[in-house]
């Protein structure tokens, strides 16, 4: 991996800021079928990272991964400090330090909008009512949907309840936010206002990895991208190092099929 | 291109069709023609039954239900009734008990199966797959039959009176439990007659606390401060709870201040005045569902145009009601006075629980447990403070019915489980819920919405199958209606009542599920 001036330059300064994830040498298999190969990547505080890849790469294993949704079999995931292991108090910790926004949105169908959001924040965290009440409504007020609160996930539509999701994944004031294809299942005028609120979320200095097939917002928002194949990191670099002047032939070859 | 076309079409859409095309005209012939050819089968049946029955001298009538009918019943609240109707209220008793306990049971233990089967501990998940293959694959009845015989062949040990002391040995466990060829003797919290004045206290104590726990949620929305409003309830049914508990005797004057007069005032009350209040009551209820059928046609542009279905509704609810009325008035006096004897005997039981400042202030708590009394197994009657003693025949039937339906609701419970799909414990599991919390909130409501429907089939069908209690002489409403039938030759009528009994069980277990059904319907645009 030759890496471009740019690269170097951001390197350099994200070199002084404290890990959020690392990852070193991740392996998962799915019975014979490899998923991740040797997956290391090290994510800092603030940055935001986009995971490009084809489908059937292994961006998703990877991000699952993250917060034990799925079981990697070998090497180390170390997540705010804190190591994966089969210690189920780490794995709680590391579940309530991170929010995960779902392709498919996954919000509870029997609860209200509110009670969505609230559920954790109350559960977990074990605070008293009036207050996460109030959070709730501050964060769908920063989302955009106050309006909704007290509507059942069912009646609204795919890119309020995408905003409902990411919501809820606040409401536990995560250090950092993991994005699973979170305008996948979405129409394209539906797409823009999750992305507007993800901009925002970047914006305000969250530390974000987001598996996406957008373009745009990669180019836009993303410190770093990651462009993976196969299960393995094919290429790590800026937006400008990545769309303009890639290095290696895969990434090339992704992106003549894209643009 | 219009003069090629058929104008057949044309000219009968200006005007109005020939009546064999009218689909107004073709609906009520054929609702008029079902409604005669139904009246007229009832009719010829009845008359055909009513002759055959009169050729061979057979009596019709429902005069039994008011007769002595001079048998003893082995299980129930009254083993020695005074009137046919009585004996099939003993009957109706003992299947509602059995029904309801086998529910409970039957559910707790569908639930307990039902999960364990998808239990990653490989051992637990196998034995709950054995006990549900076991017990659904193999007929009620043959279950049913296997737990009595083995009962049967167990010996009646632990009953030898002691050398020693001369008394009556208690036997295993120090006489708590005790399984025997008489039945099965297990422990209960003995209620007591002090326990409903206590009641008074608790009721008294919820509504203090219902207030009290409103006002703390309250403050704690408004400021923030965590108040523990669930404990501040909890804390004051234990306050209420524990005065009650020796001072529950001050409510002893509520039996013969309320209950009394009402269980005196009930056997001056006239047949006709009940029979009268049952036609009326029918044509109310009919013309209030008419009320309310119309109001639901209402739009906001006045009442929409009544479509002829809407009309045949009506008309059929009027005539139900009517029918009901002759059925209350002409048909079926009987009823009137099953229904007097019986509420007078509840008013009569509640004035004699509550007694008349009832109740020893230091020896008499309201609740107790109790050992079983082993020398009078075999007998459901459990006079004075002692355990349960299940009868060989309610032993068979309850696990019977228990184990075959638990099967059952096993495999609804964990179809329903199955049914939430993977996203949601994904989400649940990403915002860092435990696991018990996460079963508790997010996947068990899901997974007892799509339950609930065919849970509430297993429910039904529990209460139907314990009519196989004949099979093993318990004293079930068919078991006491066949010795009725038997006794006095009234087979139509006795059939009759097992029908209305069973069809009212249904559709009030029907009408509970409903309730729950429609408060946990997912809400959806």
């Amino acid at each position: 991996m030759t890496n471009t001036d740019a690269t170097v330059a951001i390197n350099e300064e994200l070199g002084s800021r404290d890990d959020m994830i690392v990852c070193d040498g991740v392996d998962k298999w799915y019975g014979d079928f490899q998923a991740l190969k040797d997956v290391s990547a090290t994510i800092k505080e603030r940055e935001v990272v986009v995971v490009l890849g084809p489908s059937g790469s292994g961006k998703s294993t990877w991000i699952r991964c993250i917060n034990r949704l799925e079981q990697h079999q070998n090497g180390r995931i170390i997540v705010d400090g804190i190591e994966l292991t089969n210690d189920t108090r780490n794995v709680e910790k590391i579940r309530s330090e991170v929010g995960m926004v779902f392709q498919g949105f996954n919000l509870f169908p029997h609860l209200t909008v509110r009670d969505n959001i609230t559920l954790a924040p109350l559960w977990v965290r074990k605070k008293p009512r009036g207050e996460v009440e109030q959070l709730a409504t501050d964060l769908l007020e920063r989302v955009g949907i106050p309006e909704q609160a007290d509507k059942f996930p069912g009646q609204l539509s795919g890119g309020q309840q995408q905003r409902v999701a990411i919501a809820r994944a606040l409401a536990m004031e995560p250090r950092i936010m993991l994005f699973d294809e979170p305008t996948s299942a979405l129409d394209p005028e539906m797409i823009k206002e999750v992305l507007d609120v993800m901009k925002e979320l970047a914006r305000s200095g969250m530390t974000m990895m987001v598996v996406t097939h957008e373009m745009g917002f990669a180019r836009e928002v993303a410190d770093r991208i990651i462009f993976m194949e196969s299960g393995e990191i094919v290429e790590v670099g800026t937006p400008e190092h990545f769309f303009t002047n890639p290095t290696e032939d895969r990434t090339k070859l992704f992106l003549s099929q894209i643009l | 291109m219009t003069d090629t076309a058929d104008t057949s079409l044309l000219t009968t859409a200006s005007g109005k069709p020939p009546f064999y095309r009218d689909t107004t005209i073709i609906k009520w012939i054929v609702q008029v023609f079902t409604l005669v050819v139904v009246i007229f089968a009832l009719y010829f049946l009845s008359k055909q039954a009513g002759d055959n029955l009169k050729a061979r001298d057979i009596n019709t009538g429902f005069d039994f239900l008011s007769v002595n009918p001079s048998f003893a019943i082995s299980d129930g609240i009254d083993t020695a009734p005074n009137t046919g109707g009585r004996a099939l209220w003993v009957g109706m008793v003992n299947t509602i008990r059995m029904s309801l306990a086998g529910i409970l049971a039957a559910t707790i233990l569908g639930i307990l199966v039902g999960v364990s089967r998808l239990s990653n501990n490989w051992i637990v998940a196998k034995v709950a797959s054995a006990f549900i293959e076991y017990m659904r694959n193999i007929p009620l009845l043959v279950h049913i039959l296997l737990i009595f015989f083995t009962l049967g062949q167990l010996g009646d040990f632990g009953k030898e009176i002691n050398e020693v002391t001369g008394k009556l040995e208690q036997g295993p466990i120090n006489g708590w439990i005790h399984i025997s060829n008489k039945g099965l003797s297990v422990p209960r919290i003995h209620i007591s007659d002090g326990f409903y004045q206590w009641a008074v206290f608790l009721i008294i104590g919820a509504i203090v606390g219902r207030w009290v726990m409103n006002k703390r949620t309250a403050a704690r929305d408004g400021t923030g401060a965590e108040t523990y409003p669930v404990l501040s309830f909890l804390g004051v049914l234990a306050l209420f709870g524990f005065i009650g508990w020796f001072l529950h005797p001050f409510f002893g004057w509520l039996g013969d201040a309320i209950f009394g007069p009402i269980s005196r005032l009930i056997p001056n009350i006239p047949q006709i005045a009940v029979q009268l209040a049952l036609t009326a009551l029918a044509l109310v209820m009919a013309s209030l569902w008419i009320q309310r059928f119309l109001t639901s046609r209402r739009t906001p542009a006045g009442l929409a145009r009544l479509t002829d279905d809407d009309w045949f509704r009506m008309i059929f609810a009027g005539a139900a009601a009517v029918i009901a009325g002759v059925v209350f008035l002409v048909i079926w006096p009987g009823l009137s006075s099953w229904i007097i004897n019986s509420s007078r005997d509840f008013f009569e039981v509640a004035t004699d629980k509550f007694g008349d400042g009832r109740g020893n202030w230091r020896e008499d708590w309201p609740i107790d447990a109790a050992r079983p009394d082993i020398s009078k197994r075999g007998n459901f009657a459990n006079p004075g403070p002692a355990g349960l003693n299940f009868s060989q025949g309610f032993a068979a039937v309850f696990f019977g019915v228990v184990l075959y339906t638990s099967a059952f609701i096993a495999e609804i419970v964990r179809g329903g489980i199955l049914a939430v799909p993977k996203g949601q414990t994904e989400a649940a599991q990403a915002v860092g819920l435990k696991r018990s919390t996460m079963l508790r909130l997010v996947v068990l409501p899901q997974a007892f919405r799509v339950s609930l429907p065919p849970l509430g089939n297993q429910y039904l069908n529990l209460t139907k199958n314990t009519s196989l209690a004949i099979a093993v002489g318990y004293s079930d409403v068919v078991q006491i209606g066949q010795t009725i039938f038997n006794q006095t030759g009234r087979s139509l009528e006795v059939f009759a009542i097992w029908m209305l009994f069973y069809v009212a069980c249904s559709l009030a277990i029907s009408a509970v599920v409903n309730f729950f059904n429609v408060r946990l319907l997912i809400v959806e645009r």
